[in-house]
């Protein structure tokens, strides 16, 4: 049936495709955004990160005080302690335009919080005082700055020593430096920080420690990386409406996959009605139409996700190294493929209905 | 073999305001060995009678015995059993089903409870195609046959079972003379020779002069039952 039913086969063959591309499409877009929003939490290499209090993501701190890092460098459960210090200048192009840069200055010379892969040059870049790094994507925007350009960024002048690639922050174009040249551009007051970063001891207990950090330092708020990354992505995913727009345009597509799955089963069902009444007629049971328009949906379902999963793969490739935030996480293809082969079932039921309603009795005329 | 017993059998069918009774109590004894012809113009009730016999409808009084057992109120699923296990039906239109082969289309027959047949099964089908002048056509789409042929594969997949019980609603009614007669003859074989209750539903006077035994309907009831040798002017002997 599947195969001698040409069309509705397409079309339902359609609604499944229809669904894992256009929401794993959206979803790709939405984890490529998380990524943005906690970029910095996720590759900093730190166990614990102190902010000012009551913070409510990595972005929206207020400075702390330096003296901060002397005292849970003091306690037994902290390896070391590295300062971060971000801030907003604008990039000089050539053209004598500028753009907007998220400037991050981390410590000579471990370099914590700094930029984590390159596409040209290395961190040993940011060992020098002027330097600053610029990520690959960004390159066009800010008019090719390859290294060894000199610029200026928030009138002072910088060199691009490297290149990063990946370095992209939801709130824009990251740019690496060391902690004093940010301290100049985003002209901070001297001693203050964005936020510690803080490496534990091997075996120390994480929990413990943590509990340790927040007793000593009352007045800032003290998160594990993977808290601070989750917060700062339930922040924007909610507080943005990047969460209620990908909701609805996900929605959208489980819909529009829903409704072409159900008329075009529904069209093959009542197409083939005779048929079912035949079955019925020849000792077939309800049960028996129902494991063939079953079996049906679920061989379109399946054919349908290997489709889909082939595009979508081919898209993400596609689009993987490109300006456009994608990312898949391993765990999202099964969820997505059963929550598809449920919606298929759904959208099989009004078709399965029709089918059961085959009379064996119709086949006398 | 099994023998066919209706005890005054009787339909109402409703539309829903008024109850309007399409088949009057009817007492009959179907026989293996013969081919019943049931014959009456349009709305005689024989096609009533026939979905009765062949379970696929209830009847609204009496009972139905199908050798000592009681057949008229088994439910769906019993119903659909039985009637795979020892029923065979040919339809007006062969009712192939499209996309599956002409020896799929046999098959299903055994197979539509989701069994797989066996190999043997997959031979006798070959066999049985073969013997109603259908050799090498197994593997061809029902599409590309003509009525003649369709209709005998629909004999084919009524076969492959071995049924007690054949019930033929109007088989000749879309073919041509010759197809009819062909179709006919083996209808007429498989009675006599393999000792079935062959029953065939027709207003059509060239099939009764292959009738062991003629009932007619008229109005919903049985007007005349007769095992003569019946004849008419314009059809060949068997």
């Amino acid at each position: 049936m599947v195969l001698h039913d040409r069309s509705s086969t397409a079309g339902a063959l359609l609604g499944v495709v229809a669904i894992v591309f256009l929401v794993g499409q959206q979803l790709s877009v939405l984890f490529g955004l998380l990524n943005f929003m906690s970029v910095l939490v996720d590759h900093s290499g730190a166990d614990a990160w102190i902010l000012s209090g009551n913070v409510r993501n990595v972005d929206a701190g207020n400075l702390i005080s330096g003296r901060y890092l002397d005292r849970v460098i003091g306690l037994a459960e902290v390896a070391w302690a590295e300062p971060v210090l971000i801030g907003n200048g604008l990039f000089r192009t050539p053209d004598g335009s500028f753009e907007s840069v998220r400037v991050v200055g981390v410590r000579r010379p471990r370099l914590t919080g700094g930029p984590w892969a390159f596409a040209q040059a290395d961190e040993r870049a940011l060992l020098d005082l002027e330097s600053v790094t610029v990520d690959r994507l960004d390159l066009k925007k800010l008019g090719q700055p390859w290294p060894g350009t000199v610029t200026e960024i928030g009138e002072r002048r910088v060199r691009v020593g490297a290149v990063t690639e990946g370095a992209r922050g939801f709130q824009g174009t990251l740019v690496f430096a060391s902690l004093d040249k940010v301290k100049d551009i985003a002209k901070t007051p001297p001693g203050r920080y964005s936020a510690i970063l803080v490496r534990f001891q091997p075996g120390t207990d994480a929990a413990v420690a943590l509990a340790r950090m927040r007793r000593i330092l009352p007045e800032c708020s003290v998160y594990s990386t993977a808290e601070l990354s989750a917060l700062t992505r339930r922040y924007y995913f909610t507080q943005t409406g990047i969460g209620g727009s990908f909701g609805f345009s996900t929605l959208i597509g489980v819909l529009i996959g829903v409704v072409i799955i159900s008329l075009t089963l529904y069209a093959s069902v009542l197409g083939r009605a005779r048929d079912f009444a035949v079955m019925r007629a020849i000792g077939g049971r309800r049960w028996d139409v129902a494991v063939v328009v079953i079996s049906q949906t679920l061989i379109i379902t399946v054919t349908g996700l290997f489709v889909g999963f082939l595009l979508l793969a081919t898209l993400l490739n596609a689009t993987g190294r490109s300006a456009i935030p994608c990312y898949f996480p391993s765990y999202v293809p099964p969820i997505l493929a059963a929550v598809t082969a449920g919606v298929s079932l759904l959208g099989s039921m009004i078709a399965l209905r029709q089918a059961l309603r085959a009379e064996p009795a119709a086949v006398f005329h | 073999m099994a023998t066919l017993r209706l005890e005054r059998i009787a339909r109402d069918f409703s539309d829903g305001r008024q109850v309007r009774r399409v088949l009057f109590p009817t007492t009959l004894e179907l026989m293996p060995g013969q081919l019943t012809v049931m014959a009456g113009p349009s709305g005689s009730g024989k096609t009533t009678l026939l979905s009765i016999i062949g379970l696929v409808l209830r009847p609204s009084e009496g009972k139905m015995f199908l050798d000592a057992r009681e057949v008229s109120a088994l439910s769906d699923d019993q119903a659909a059993a039985l009637r795979l296990q020892q029923y065979g039906f040919v339809f007006q239109q062969p009712m192939l089903i499209e996309g599956l082969t002409v020896r799929e289309n046999v098959l299903l027959a055994l197979g539509v409870q989701g069994r797989r047949p066996p190999k043997a099964v997959v031979r006798k089908a070959d066999e049985l195609l073969a013997a109603l002048g259908l050799a090498e056509t197994g593997h061809l789409q029902p599409r590309v046959l003509s009525g003649g042929m369709k209709q005998r594969v629909s004999i084919a997949r009524a076969l492959i079972k071995d049924p007690a019980i054949l019930l033929c609603d109007e088989p000749t009614s879309a073919l041509d003379a010759e197809s009819g007669q062909v179709v006919m003859k083996i209808l007429k074989r498989i009675a006599t020779e393999q000792n079935r209750v062959v029953i065939v539903v027709s207003h059509d006077a060239r099939v009764f002069p292959y009738a062991d035994r003629l009932i007619k309907l008229e109005n919903g009831k049985v007007v005349s039952d007769t095992t003569e040798h019946y004849t008419s002017s314009n059809a060949t002997e068997p």
